[in-house]
């Protein structure tokens, strides 16, 4: 801590105009270290890919290799379930949830777990990517880095997102989608706190991959002449593709289900779904590994087959996505979707050529492009994401006007039939998508106990109301918990409206205890419950305030006052850089 | 004030069940009980992320285990409990587990998979979450022993007169006795630590709360430890060396931990007092 200290009044002497200055251009710094670690993490991660690609693939010849991918699921599976005990899902989703709930905290197992155990996944004929698993390693090695030294939580945030940035940015050779991903998809929010580190982890990362492996883009770059034909023939073959991401989609939710339902250890249903691959694989090889080389013939416009075989490469890359990820695999799902989006987009063009011979007039390689544009676009829900990506993974700028509409048209289709993106499915589905300066952020930021009121006199309930009255004479409030003396705990609520005809009939005063007159139905909060559940069920009922209980006693009112008072300085706090 | 027990369907879980019955009973606090779906749950502390690992003894029979917790807190008369369901997940089998307890109970089992007895061993995921933590953890004896008095170690470093105040705390909240035990460091005398209540604004309050104070030479530590009753809570602040530090040196809340089958309550460095 001392040497960050130390740092951090060096730059306050060199740059006197305050704070801010001094904490943007340490984020520069770390972003920097991190966009380098994470950029290692991407070469690490394509080496051991290329490695369990090599080993693997000497068995690929055998009548038994339908086996391997079962194999190194499971292994997978074991590496992280009873070895590093992960307790694994896909990825991004973790990160997003981290970024969400938890001020972007990982684990630090998290730097590597996931990069050996994809190479497991992957390298065995997995259908599966290796994007997800170092966007995981390099946004834990973020977080981590923002851990050793102690910054604060948005500082941190911004350190995940570096980590993201620098990780893309290494896998694919591509610092503008590394920058753009993370921003659109992690991070959420475009501000120069975010937007200035991250391009540097980005350049960082991407730099850290050229000197190790060569300034090499993915995919051949080839020039495409696109006419305006193409432009317009790109939204059809949005529709396509957002159709393509949406089966994707519902056939991996159907998948993971399916597996949940099936009674055996996680490692033996990641070997049955890694097996079923196999046997997928043995009449279809192409749709096995992260499939780069298919993209790439299709790419060059050297791929056989016809339309219907195509589709049906199409079909299965999607069915054994599924298989792989769905049953408990390890990887992500960036690859597979350049792969069937190149399936799609060359599948669309041979259908239009089939009908219309001679209507489009660019080779059928630039409709690869296009469809994995469409694709990512559409499953991530993050239009820039596929535009960028494709314009640097293919060094071609040729393509992009057609590839602006096919995304956005794509992204658009598959939000109308899936609201959410593949990553955020299940976070929405949970309330944990909690994006900055949202309103369910803010509220998630608060607690009940931070907006309780505890200036409220309790009464017990077998007090007489003549009793009460004096209470009441000596209390601003309206409403009065009840309290039963011999427990502790909340009995019910008193309003003073409610009770108003007792309170001048004199006769009452002696004889009437306040349980007779109490609401003993009224609805409590706990004090564990979430501020949005509480002021839900407020809206429900049309109440102003609720008690709320811990362990069945009372301990304060929640009321819709005090809680904007404390929104509005949430939200100050939040969307102040 | 709440206290988080994660509870195992076993002998020895039911003896540190008894154990965190026994302390909420006396310091007024209320049980929160998890019974663990998953050998993991996450702690999201203030600059940390903790993954405790638990064996699989806390997944026993998971159909009699609400029943049993039911059976020891009526036995123990603690009406003021709950059963804690995890809401948050982080993957889906890694449910959140919130940090906004006022202690912890900490089964042996946390501290490290190997360790099942645990004793003298303090492994390093406790030692994470007395790093962050804003709440003590309560370290259980092997059986269940109710304590009459507290303990405290004064220790003359930094967190020291965090532990006087907690004890002290627990002193208001249960009326039971303080003995104050300190072991020499160097030259330090008697005059150096009562020095150290002062600086700290804590004479007075010792005036008042502490019945006992024995100081011992450091090099004596073991021998001395034998003068803490039986019957003590023990009650110390950890002071957050690092890691090298730890592994070389080992630490006191190690060599008490090794020695002493008492209860034993630990502040970290981030604990925030009670309210």
């Amino acid at each position: 801590m001392a040497f960050f200290s130390r740092i951090k009044q060096w730059l306050g002497r060199i740059f006197p105009q305050g704070p801010a200055g001094e904490d943007r251009l340490l984020l520069i710094l770390f972003g920097a270290v991190v966009g380098i670690c994470s950029g290692l993490a991407a070469v690490a991660l394509n080496t051991s890919l290329h490695g369990m690609e090599s080993f693997f693939g000497q068995y690929r010849y055998n009548w038994w290799s339908f086996l391997l991918p079962g194999i190194g699921a499971a292994l997978s599976s074991i590496f992280l379930e009873k070895i590093i005990r992960e307790g694994a899902g896909h990825g991004v989703p973790e990160v997003i949830y981290s970024v969400s709930r938890h001020g972007g905290l990982l684990r630090m197992r998290s730097t590597f777990s996931r990069l050996v155990s994809s190479s497991l996944t992957i390298g065995s004929g997995g259908s599966a990517g290796p994007e997800a698993p170092v966007v995981m390693s390099g946004s834990a090695i973020g977080a981590n880095i923002a851990k050793a030294f102690s910054l604060n939580e948005r500082h941190r945030i911004a350190l995940v997102g570096c980590g993201s940035a620098g990780a893309v940015a290494g896998i694919f050779n591509a610092p503008i989608a590394g920058l753009v991903f993370t921003i659109e998809v992690i991070v959420g929010e475009w501000t120069a706190l975010h937007i200035v580190p991250v391009a540097v982890a980005s350049v960082s990362g991407a730099q850290i991959s050229r000197i190790l492996q060569g300034n090499q883009i993915p995919f051949t770059h080839l020039h495409f002449d696109v006419d305006v034909i193409t432009t317009v023939a790109a939204a059809g073959l949005a529709v396509v593709t957002a159709g393509a991401c949406i089966l994707l989609t519902r056939m991996m939710r159907t998948s993971h289900q399916l597996a949940g339902k099936v009674p055996v250890p996680l490692w033996t249903r990641a070997a049955m779904g890694g097996m079923a691959v196999g046997i997928i694989g043995l009449f279809l090889p192409q749709v096995l590994g992260e499939g780069y080389h298919v993209i790439r013939e299709m790419v060059e416009g050297s791929f056989g087959g016809g339309f219907s075989m195509v589709l049906i490469l199409m079909l299965a890359k999607i069915l054994a996505t599924s298989l792989t990820l769905g049953w408990g695999g390890s990887g992500g799902i960036f690859a597979p979707c350049l792969v069937i989006g190149s399936f799609a987009g060359l599948m669309f063009h041979r259908g239009v050529d089939a009908v219309l011979p001679g209507f489009l007039s660019v080779n059928e390689g630039a409709f690869a492009l296009l469809g994995m544009a469409g694709m990512i676009s559409g499953m991530l829900q993050a239009p820039l994401t596929g535009i960028f990506l494709i314009v640097e993974v293919t060094g071609g700028y040729e393509t992009i006007l057609p590839l602006i509409l096919v995304s956005v048209i794509s992204s658009t289709v598959s939000h109308a039939f899936e609201p959410s993106s593949f990553y955020f499915r299940d976070l929405v589905e949970k309330g944990h998508y909690l994006r900055p300066r949202t309103d369910a952020k803010v509220l998630a930021d608060l607690r009940v106990s931070e907006v309780l009121e505890k200036d409220c006199a309790s009464v017990p309930k077998n007090m007489l109301l003549g009793d009460f009255l004096k209470v009441v004479q000596q209390s601003r409030r309206n409403y009065f918990p009840v309290i039963d003396e011999n427990t502790g705990e909340f009995a019910g609520m008193i309003h003073l409206d409610d009770i108003r005809p007792y309170l001048f009939d004199n006769l009452l005063h002696d004889t009437v205890f306040l349980e007779q007159i109490m609401a003993a139905d009224t609805e409590t909060v706990d004090i564990d419950d979430e501020l949005s559940d509480a002021l839900d069920w407020m809206d429900a009922s049309g109440a102003y305030s609720m008690p709320v209980v811990s362990n069945r006693r009372f301990v304060g009112m929640v009321s819709k006052a005090t809680l904007l008072d404390r929104y509005r300085k949430e939200l100050m706090l939040q969307t102040t850089e | 004030m709440q206290m988080l027990h994660v509870f195992r369907n076993t002998p020895h879980g039911r003896e540190e069940l008894l154990q965190t019955a026994q302390f909420c009973k006396t310091m007024q606090a209320s049980p929160v009980v998890y019974i663990p779906e998953f050998t993991k749950f996450l702690l999201y502390l203030d600059n940390d992320v903790v993954q405790v690992d638990l064996d699989k003894t806390f997944l026993r029979s998971p159909g009699t285990a609400r029943e049993h917790v039911e059976e020891i807190m009526a036995e123990m008369d603690v009406d003021n409990w709950r059963f804690f369901v995890p809401r948050h997940f982080s993957t889906p089998f890694l449910p959140d587990v919130p940090v906004g307890f006022h202690f912890m109970g900490c089964p042996h089992t946390i501290a490290d998979l190997r360790s099942k007895a645990g004793a003298g061993y303090i492994g390093p995921r406790i030692r994470r979450i007395l790093a962050s933590a804003a709440f003590p953890l309560l370290l259980f004896s092997p059986v269940f022993k109710p304590f009459t008095r507290i303990a405290v170690m004064f220790g003359g470093k930094a967190n020291a007169a965090t532990a006087l105040r907690l004890a002290v705390r627990l002193h208001r909240l249960s009326g039971l006795p303080i003995s104050m035990y300190t072991a020499e460091e160097g030259r330090r005398s008697r005059k150096y630590y009562e020095k150290l209540l002062s600086k700290n604004a804590l004479t007075g309050v010792f005036a008042q709360s502490v019945s006992d104070w024995q100081i011992f030479p450091r090099k004596e530590f073991v021998e001395n430890l034998y003068r803490i009753p039986h019957d003590a809570l023990v009650v110390m602040g950890a002071y957050g060396h690092g890691t090298i530090r730890q592994l070389l040196m080992g630490s006191t809340v190690e060599i008490i931990q090794a020695h002493l089958p008492n209860n034993l309550l630990i502040a970290g460095p981030h604990y925030r007092g009670l309210a």
